[in-house]
């Protein structure tokens, strides 16, 4: 547009009444009330709220019992331009019936004083029931609510008792901790119930945001504006709209009190930014699955949930070192990928949640990772043969593809560093070595062959004292003569060395000291002798006293032992 | 029973020998379908599967040409780098280092003597010549006399053989442990960093391909040494040649 155009778009505006006195009205509405019952003290100063330096107290008889109070302004449009009102509204409850006035006072607008006139009240016994005060009715769609959980609130101003709906403009809530979202308002006139009574109203519906926890108490506002509707509206049922210019006139509710708890801390999900409600999500769909280092791909996500989602805010963006991630436009949520490097396998994982207030649990909406193909360009695979003489030999081209697995291993760590296969390795070397051990005592063996005739004469006799013990305990003397007698030449034999069977009594006996010889040892020998030579007898009879000699038998062999 | 059940025992694990080789040879297969077809990050991926489940001096070799042919030189690079460590005799693998290390204009990797000879036979054939020769030395000492057969002739100079044997593997053998050190950068235009963090400064940036040698370890960073610099380099932008492929040692 043009700079022309444009003065010329601004001069064709209707221009502002800044010329007019500013004038001031005062009243009591309704100027008729019970002891105790309400009434509004409203004061309307055709000036802005800015320029009017409002006292913060208001001198008044000490009957009156001043309440909540407020202040509004309103534009009206005068046919050819524009005129500035502002309300200010107190609530008032007389304690005593009679006669009372505000008396006038000035204030400033911004220079000239402005008179502010009189107003007074007849205060009335409560019995006489005067027509109430009129005033809007605030109605809410929940009273314990979560931290940042929007809801609806409902603004209303029933039909006088002309049964006369006139529209509300510059609808106002008063109070700390709420966010209001004009753009979701909804007007409408239907009958609503009141107090038990089916009246018609107007109602503007709008949505409402806590952003304050505890007990937040709040009251609306809002100017009459008789049949001046902004915006579209439904009506329903059979209504009187007035008709003329429309009088502004500032109203209140009364208050209302919601309870707002923060969120709580336990079970937080991460990628929750704050979306209240019950929500969930298409699958993720992806354009494409094959893609370019460098080239977009869009991510699309779907979330549906129950309720407003004007105020439903979008995953954040994930921080990843393979993709540039950008968000949509809200309000679409979905996402456009860039992968930065082919190694990317998948998209980044977007983690998401939101906080269902009916349950009082976070829900899980992470967007979960798609696979993806990303290629990159690829290098040269054939370069001109070269001139140079260094790199003359060097291949001008890669080979080609190995059509077999060629030469395979169970693994590409080398054996050198598996401790047990070093040990592997050493063993051929000692069984050299037990081998080489093995033929040296063979060599020594054969070096002292009465090492082995001692060695074979100790397992000998070791067999036949099992028999003797075995004869004794069966008493068989005869056995028990014959096994003495093969133990006493098995013990002597590597003396000599000889074969057992061959040596006689004097052999054992040549083994025994003189001492023993004469003694009792030699004795034995020749008793045992004896008898087991006596079996070769025609009548063999072996004494059966024999037995007793089984002691003395065992301390001669013992003794023969010892030498061996 | 005891019999049946050996039986039984000795053919399931055959069964499942067979079945593991043709899993590998499956993924081979496909590997070559899709690089031939121009899919070459699918085909990588296919190779690699192959070469985990059982390393193979063709299926590197393949592995190397889809990853240079998708345009990953490191990882293209290590690969025929492993290809020719299991099989130091597979030309393709060799001439394709040559033919990578020309376009690159990066140098093959600084080996010691002991090293440079243990490239001539498979890692694992010098480790058998070392068994094998001291087991040759000692049997030609200690067995001739076990058998009574005199210590002079043949014996002594087969000791003498086997021991130079031994001792010469010794070193390839050292050579071996040393050169499962040395990896190649994968990523490009990587950094060495001044301490093993994220939020060091980074004080070189090498390309992929880059020869280094790894000095030591610490979580994530692994200290590498290349011809220029010294630092410390993320685990999964540095390949070791020994080890197994798609997997971080």
């Amino acid at each position: 547009m043009s700079p022309g155009a444009l003065m010329q778009l601004q001069v064709a505006q209707p221009t502002a009444d800044v010329t007019s006195p500013v004038t001031a009205t005062a009243e009591f509405d309704p100027p008729v009330a019970g002891v105790g019952e309400k009434t509004f003290y409203r004061v309307t100063v055709s000036a802005t709220e800015s320029a009017i330096r409002w006292p913060a107290e208001i001198s008044a008889p000490a009957e009156l019992k001043f309440g909540a109070d407020a202040r509004g302004q309103i534009t009206q449009f005068l046919g050819n331009n524009f005129r500035v009102f502002t309300s200010f509204i107190y609530e008032v409850r007389p304690t005593a019936a009679g006669h009372f006035t505000i008396a006038n006072f000035t204030v400033n607008a911004s220079g000239p004083l402005v008179e502010i006139p009189a107003a007074s009240l007849d205060v009335v016994a409560a019995s006489s029931n005067p027509p109430p005060a009129r005033e809007l009715v605030l109605q809410t769609s929940a009273a314990n609510l979560f931290l940042g959980q929007p809801f609806r609130l409902r603004v209303l101003l029933p039909a006088s008792p002309a049964n006369e709906i006139e529209a509300l403009r510059e609808i106002d809530l008063v109070g700390d901790g709420l966010m209001t979202d004009k753009t979701a308002q909804r007007q409408s006139i239907e009958a609503v119930n009141l107090n038990g009574q089916s009246r018609p109203a107007f109602i503007c519906e709008m949505t409402v945001t806590p952003i304050a926890a505890g007990p937040l108490k709040f009251f609306a506002q809002g100017f009459t504006a008789g049949h001046e509707f902004s915006g579209p509206i439904s009506i329903r049922g059979q209504v009187t709209i007035p008709g003329g210019p429309p009088k502004y006139v500032l109203l209140l509710s009364d208050p209302v009190e919601i309870n707002v708890r923060p969120l709580p801390a336990d079970g937080a999900l991460p990628g929750f930014t704050g979306a209240l409600g019950k929500f969930d999500s298409d699958p993720p769909q992806l354009s494409t699955n094959r893609l370019r280092v460098g080239e977009p791909a869009h991510l699309k996500t779907i979330f549906h949930g129950e309720g407003d989602l004007t105020r439903f805010v979008s995953p954040a963006l994930p921080r990843s070192r393979d993709w540039q991630i950008i968000a949509d436009d809200p309000p679409a949520t979905g996402f456009t990928l860039i992968p930065l490097t082919d190694e990317a396998r998948a998209t980044p994982t977007i983690p998401f949640s939101s906080f269902d207030p009916a349950t009082g649990k976070y829900e899980d909406l992470t967007i979960p990772p798609l696979p993806v193909t990303v290629i990159a360009d690829g290098l040269p695979v054939k370069i001109p043969a070269l001139d140079d003489e260094t790199n003359s030999a060097a291949p001008t081209a890669l080979s080609d593809l190995s059509p077999t697995p060629g030469k395979t291993a169970a693994s590409l760590q080398p054996l050198q560093r598996r401790g047990w296969f070093v040990i592997l390795q050493l063993v051929p070397s000692v069984g050299f070595l037990a081998l080489w051990q093995w033929d040296r005592r063979r060599r020594f063996l054969e070096a002292h062959p009465e090492i082995l005739r001692r060695r074979r004469a100790r397992r000998a006799l070791r067999r036949e004292k099992n028999k003797l013990k075995k004869a004794t305990n069966a008493g068989d003397a005869a056995a028990f003569a014959r096994h003495a007698a093969d133990a006493l030449k098995i013990s002597v034999a590597p003396h000599y060395p000889a074969n057992p069977q061959a040596l006689v009594c004097a052999d054992v006996l040549a083994q025994l000291d003189d001492a023993a010889r004469n003694g009792r040892p030699g004795e034995t020998v020749r008793k045992i002798f004896a008898a087991a030579d006596a079996r070769f007898a025609s009548a063999a009879q072996t004494p059966a006293d024999l037995l007793a000699f089984k002691p003395d038998v065992d301390a001669v062999l013992q003794k023969l032992e010892e030498k061996l | 029973m005891k019999l049946c059940r050996h039986i039984f025992l000795s053919a399931l694990l055959f069964a499942a020998g067979i079945l593991r080789a043709a899993t590998t040879n499956d993924f081979f297969a496909q590997g070559l379908e899709l690089d031939r077809a121009g899919h070459f990050p699918e085909a990588a991926a296919a190779f690699e599967k192959s070469a985990r489940a059982q390393p193979a001096s063709g299926t590197l070799v393949n592995l190397g040409l889809a990853e240079w042919n998708r345009g990953h030189a490191g990882a293209a690079m290590l690969a025929w780098e492993q290809a020719h460590w299991l099989d130091p005799f597979d030309l393709r693998a060799e001439s394709n280092l040559k033919f990578a290390r020309l376009v690159t204009q990066l140098d093959e990797p600084q080996l010691k003597w002991f090293e440079a000879a243990s490239t001539w036979l498979p890692p694992d054939a010098w480790f058998w010549m070392a068994g094998a020769s001291l087991s040759l030395a000692a049997g030609a000492v200690l067995l001739p006399p076990v058998f009574r057969r005199k210590k002079s002739g043949w014996p002594p100079a087969l000791a003498a053989l086997g021991c130079c044997v031994f001792l010469f593997s010794l070193t390839t053998n050292v050579g071996v442990v040393t050169r499962t050190e040395i990896g190649f950068v994968l990523k490009k235009n990587a950094s060495l960093r001044l301490t093993p963090t994220r939020e060091a400064e980074a004080i070189a940036t090498v390309p992929a391909g880059t020869a280094a040698r790894k000095l030591r370890t610490r979580g994530n960073y692994y200290f590498i040494r290349t011809a220029d610099a010294a630092g410390w380099i993320e685990r999964e932008e540095f390949g070791l040649v020994c080890a197994e492929p798609g997997v971080s040692p």
